[in-house]
């Protein structure tokens, strides 16, 4: 007498298979989750504007104690037509993205300097990607801010948001600028008027790490701060390649001993 | 015949991965919050050991192998073989996931083939085995 002993299904080893995969995959989601740090809420609107207001009147007597403190310069003079903005003015280009930790160290400097020729309305708060390098570093963003001065105009390009969705897009202008000055690709990209040109930050994002943006507004109000020392100094380095636009214009900002010893570097 | 085409659609896979790291191409990925082609492809894990060399370069040296197995009907060795690629694989969806949180979905177009050939390649179980 003959009998049949067994008979697996040909579907039950690969449905097997296929059943621990997906068991591996969630667990790879789930410890992404645990180990994601959750970034601090953005400021409501009348706290963002006590901090803008504390870093935009930060005393000039503290930006010169400061000097080029503890950062690091890497504009460079570039070769090209004086480029203009859309009220006539030396023409500031940004380009960078929210997710981008050196683009959130390098937009507290940018405000700080800028805010010495024109005013900013409308930054808000925001925090570069939980899962790139230097996470939640505390910032602003220029999208949806605008800025207005007498000497200078500023555009910025913010390509996406935090989590990398896509947000604005440069012009083909603007791309052009892009080519042919950030050859290597790096964010922040800063053009200043096709004069002077830099990419990447002038100070590492780690200084800023876990600090609240009121926590760095503070900081700041001290020179001896390592947080003073990286974005004051890149803020008078910005400074210098902004007064080298305006002729030194206004005096009260370019005549200081400083910002006249940096332009002297630039070239 | 499937895990033959599965190996060339993995081989295309690879070769267009490693030319657009070769070259000015751009890639064609949408990106989103976790789709990320761009963020996959320019991190530190997307060479061999820090050299220069594309991770998409040794796909191309699997994927060739595995057309090869598949062509010779060397079963055992393909089981061997794409085993080696599913770990390897896993190993790539672990760094996309956890380490940069964010997806590649040519990568995963790769990942699914290297699996359905190790589907393919699992040994099927006996018909009905009988004892007297």
């Amino acid at each position: 007498m003959r009998k049949p002993v067994s008979r697996t299904p040909v579907w039950v080893t690969p449905l097997a298979v296929v059943a621990g995969i997906a068991l591996l995959v969630g667990a790879f989601l789930l410890i992404r989750w645990y180990t994601t740090p959750v970034p601090p809420p953005p400021l409501n609107v009348d706290a963002t504007q006590r901090v803008v207001a504390a870093i935009s009147s930060i005393p000039a007597s503290e930006l010169e104690a400061v000097g080029q403190g503890s950062a690091n310069n890497v504009i460079k003079p570039v070769p090209g037509t004086m480029l203009t903005g859309p009220n006539g003015h030396p023409e500031v280009f940004y380009l960078g993205a929210e997710y981008c930790p050196y683009c959130a160290a390098e937009r507290w400097p940018m405000i700080i300097a800028l805010s010495r020729f024109g005013t900013f309305s409308g930054l808000k708060t925001t925090t570069s990607s939980s899962s790139d390098v230097y996470p939640n570093t505390p910032t602003f963003t220029f999208h949806g801010a605008t800025y207005s001065s007498q000497y200078i105009d500023f555009v910025s390009v913010e390509t996406t948001d935090r989590d990398r969705n896509p947000l604005e897009s440069p012009t083909s202008a603007q791309q052009a600028l892009v080519n042919q000055y950030d050859t290597s690709g790096s964010i922040p990209f800063v053009d200043f008027a096709n004069r002077y040109a830099f990419s990447g930050a002038m100070y590492l994002p780690d200084v800023l790490s876990g600090m609240s943006w009121q926590a760095v507004a503070d900081a700041l109000q001290q020179a001896d701060s390592p947080q003073a020392k990286a974005v004051l100094g890149s803020a008078n380095l910005i400074t210098a390649a902004l007064c080298k636009l305006t002729a030194d214009q206004p005096t009260s900002v370019c005549s200081s001993a400083t910002i006249q010893a940096i332009e002297k570097t630039l070239g | 015949m499937l895990a033959g085409l599965a190996s060339l659609a993995g081989l295309a896979i690879s070769i267009y991965l490693t030319v657009v790291h070769y070259s000015t191409i751009p890639l064609a990925c949408p990106a989103s919050a976790v789709v990320n082609c761009e963020q996959v492809l320019s991190s530190r894990y997307a060479v061999i050991g820090g050299s220069a060399l594309p991770t998409s370069a040794a796909g191309i040296v699997w994927f060739a192998i595995a057309a090869g197995l598949v062509l010779l009907r060397r079963r055992r060795a393909l089981l061997a073989w794409s085993s080696i690629g599913l770990v390897t694989a896993l190993f790539l969806v672990y760094i996309e996931i956890v380490q940069l949180g964010a997806v590649c979905i040519w990568c995963t177009a790769a990942h699914a083939m290297v699996l359905l050939i190790f589907l393919i390649a699992l040994p099927r179980p006996e018909g009905d085995r009988v004892s007297s």
